[in-house]
């Protein structure tokens, strides 16, 4: 029984904290999360493609700075290239804007916080996708190539009628993980002050001395947003392979 | 109705009747609503060698694997030597082993040639003639690789002791997988299609190797599809049909006069 | 350029990896130790064994670790009777070990998928060869199960025993001065962050390359059976890829 009232209690205080503003904050980060998430998986998705096409070069030169990229932003802690991107940016922009006089001699100019992390989330991103695109791109079936070759199709119809919607089919699991994946790694840009969820859920915390409250939320909210993307490429998986399901 | 009893009512009436060294009474087993084995009985004494033909689907494997219980018979007794392999109502209403470590010690004594050979992939070929001897029949190590050396000289394959099975032939895997169910000193061994899986042309040296084996005497149980072996080097033949043993006997008298249309229709289609 | 600056900061990222190096490896092994129970859990065959491990594995998979971390530190210290137990209390208000517990849970989730995965994927056929030559359910598991699954296991735990390389780098945000804490206060002191995350990038990634040849060593050791047969052997492998 007292178990029962002490659950009572704290769903009220839970109630009365949401509904004073942090339940809207929370709401704003899954928007901001969501933002960050689709525009890094965009640029990761850009540099990821040709990252792959990089590797997957003839030319030894293009090869080795695909694997170097590869290599190294799959092989740095997350938190290094966020604050690589953001206060590195800093310092670059202050730099030019201290040499060409926009700004005074003391002054700094702040890499905007959004930019940065999103330039190093979807850099991390693109590393991963570039490794789905590869993969993807060698377990195209060689005799399809082939055929396409011998069909005398150039490059570039073999690459939009034959391996562009092949790539797309391999990668859409992989690509599923990636997505999760750069979800997490968002997370990591409450560093630079982008107002997402974790730092939501941080500004609550330490405002209502509520940490408990709000770190369960927040896990509970990423958990849905990470589920709920599961049936979603499940579905895109089997509209892009429809053509290998037997028609009902 | 099986045509030729008399082969198994002489076995049943010789004289070391329970010496048995293995025998089986009226198995059944189903899968599903598929009724695999319709009850099967059969008698295996010390020197038989016992062929179980049978067009796939006949359940000739599924039998073999219900002996040493890899998969577990829905009713029927097994007898190894005598011992019976007690079996007890398990919670879902099956029939399971009641004691594992009894059958555990039958598995012992009833060494198994696999079609696909599986042998362990991590260890030496040597290594593998080895591992069951020494952690199962616990005997001391020195003298089962002694004994492993000299079988594998005795299959012919030696040379590749060091070897691990990914490294060699089909023919050269199931030779060592022969040699690895002798380092036991089965008192019965089970081939399951032991040459199914090989390339025609490495099909010979294992058959040569099982009729060696024949020829000293072992007691085996062996599915096949190589008519060759059953008819010459087979003691008795035993032809499944439909879950069902359609008939039984010497195996001379069998290919020259089939008891039964089934089985004429069967070694007609074999001889195509 | 300034290579005394370089070299200084070089020199005093490096006198965090033992740090760094104690996150990580407690990190892991005692991951290890849960992630083992959790794959035997979920292979028991009680199913209350497996749906806890399943629904462990979605929660820490599903959010992410510095949550999982937060949620340990501030979090679980709102209870009373956390700050009130003798055993809890000292542990849950170090943020060591919190950023230990936090890793050790969260690689649990993903190193128990992995284990599943490869014992799955070991040959049905050579578990049955060891049934049927009547060996017991540990003889089997110790000589033919074992061995093969954590053969299987290995590229993929490698993989992960790097994600975990970096995870450390959370430590810092909860006041750790491990590497990465101690970079972010010589970039504060100095405003030069581009130089001092260089440092200590180029530390992380010859750490992980390190790791990763370990790894793979150790795999190319463990299969002899996956090299090419002895008379091709003087070939050299090339060494695969695990970053």
């Amino acid at each position: 029984m007292e178990f029962l009232n002490n659950l009572l209690d704290q769903l009220s205080t839970a109630y009365e904290l949401l509904a004073a503003g942090w339940g809207v904050q929370l709401l704003w980060g899954i928007a901001w999360t969501l933002a960050v998430t689709v525009v890094s998986m965009l640029i990761g998705a850009t540099l990821g493609s040709l990252v792959a096409a990089a590797k997957l070069s003839q030319r030894g030169g293009l090869r080795f700075l695909g694997e170097s990229y590869t290599t190294v932003f799959r092989g740095e802690p997350e938190l290094l290239i966020i604050y690589l991107f953001y206060y590195g940016g800093t310092q670059v922009l202050t730099g030019v804007a201290r040499s060409t006089g926009s700004i005074g001699p003391t002054d700094i100019l702040n890499m905007p916080s959004f930019l940065g992390g999103v330039l190093a989330v979807g850099i991390i991103s693109g590393a991963y996708q570039a490794e789905v695109f590869r993969g993807s791109f060698l377990a195209i079936h060689r005799g399809e190539l082939e055929a396409a070759r011998a069909y005398g199709m150039s490059a570039l119809t073999r690459f939009r009628l034959v391996i562009m919607p092949q790539v797309l089919r391999l990668a859409v699991p992989g690509l599923g993980n990636v997505w999760q994946l750069t979800i997490k790694d968002s997370a990591l840009i409450s560093v630079t002050g982008v107002a997402e969820l974790m730092l939501s859920a941080n500004k609550a915390a330490r405002s209502t001395h509520h940490s408990l409250l709000f770190y369960t939320l927040a896990g509970i909210l990423y958990l849905v947003m990470t589920s709920v993307s599961t049936p979603i490429f499940d579905k895109a998986e089997r509209y892009t392979s429809r053509s290998f399901v037997r028609p009902k | 109705m099986p045509a030729n009893l008399s082969a198994a009512s002489k076995a049943a009436s010789s004289p070391d009747d329970d010496k048995a060294a293995i025998s089986v009474k009226d198995m059944r087993k189903c899968f599903g609503d598929h009724e695999v084995l319709k009850g099967i009985s059969l008698e295996a004494h010390k020197g038989d060698v016992i062929s179980i033909l049978g067009s796939s689907g006949s359940g000739k494997s599924t039998f073999l694997r219900c002996i040493n219980l890899l998969e577990i018979p829905d009713s029927g007794e097994v007898r190894v030597d005598g011992e019976l392999i007690r079996m007890k109502q398990g919670r879902d209403g099956r029939q399971m082993p009641a004691d594992m470590r009894q059958v555990e010690r039958m598995r012992a004594n009833l060494a198994m040639v696999f079609q696909s050979f599986n042998l362990w992939s991590h260890m030496t070929v040597l290594e593998n003639l080895v591992a069951a001897p020494t952690h199962v029949l616990k005997r001391p190590r020195a003298e089962c690789l002694e004994q492993a050396e000299a079988l594998l000289k005795r299959v012919g394959i030696w040379e590749r002791r060091n070897y691990y099975p990914p490294h060699m032939s089909g023919g050269q895997q199931q030779r060592a997988a022969i040699a690895r169910a002798l380092a036991m000193n089965p008192k019965v061994m089970l081939f399951d299609e032991p040459t199914s899986a090989l390339d025609p042309e490495l099909v010979g040296e294992v058959l040569r190797v099982m009729r060696s084996l024949a020829e000293e005497g072992r007691t085996m149980l062996v599915v096949t599809h190589e008519m060759g072996f059953a008819r010459d080097v087979s003691s008795q033949v035993m032809f499944l049909h439909k879950g069902e043993v359609d008939s039984l006997g010497e195996p001379k008298e069998m290919f020259a006069r089939p008891p039964t249309q089934q089985f004429k229709q069967f070694i007609a289609n074999f001889n195509k | 350029m300034d290579p005394n600056f370089y070299l200084s900061t070089i020199w005093s990222v490096l006198k965090a990896l033992p740090l760094t190096l104690e996150i990580w490896f407690f990190g892991v092994a005692i991951g290890l130790v849960l992630a083992s129970g959790l794959t035997w859990m979920r292979a028991s065959g009680y199913r209350l064994g497996e749906l806890f491990a399943r629904a462990y594995v979605f929660v820490f998979r599903g959010s992410p670790l510095l949550v999982q971390l937060y949620l340990i530190y501030f979090g679980l210290s709102q209870f009373d009777f956390v700050r009130h137990s003798p055993i809890l209390w000292p542990i849950l208000r170090d943020p060591m070990y919190c950023t230990i517990l936090a890793m050790a849970l969260n690689t649990a989730a993903y190193s128990s998928e992995i284990f599943r995965g490869a014992l799955r994927a070991v040959p049905v056929g050579q578990i049955e060869a060891a049934k049927a030559f009547g060996m017991p359910m540990f003889t089997r598991f110790r000589l033919v199960t074992l061995p093969i699954a954590l053969r299987l296991a290995l590229p993929a735990y490698s993989t992960e025993i790097i994600l975990m390389t970096k995870a450390t780098a959370l430590a810092s945000m909860v006041t750790i001065m491990e590497m990465m804490g101690t970079a972010q206060k010589i970039q504060h002191d100095t405003f030069r962050p581009i130089e001092v995350l260089t440092c200590a990038g180029v530390i992380y990634l010859l750490l992980n390359l390190s790791i990763a040849r370990l790894f793979a060593f150790v795999e190319y050791l463990l299969s002899p059976h996956l090299r090419p047969p002895p008379e091709q052997s003087q070939q050299i492998k090339p060494v695969p890829e695990v970053l």
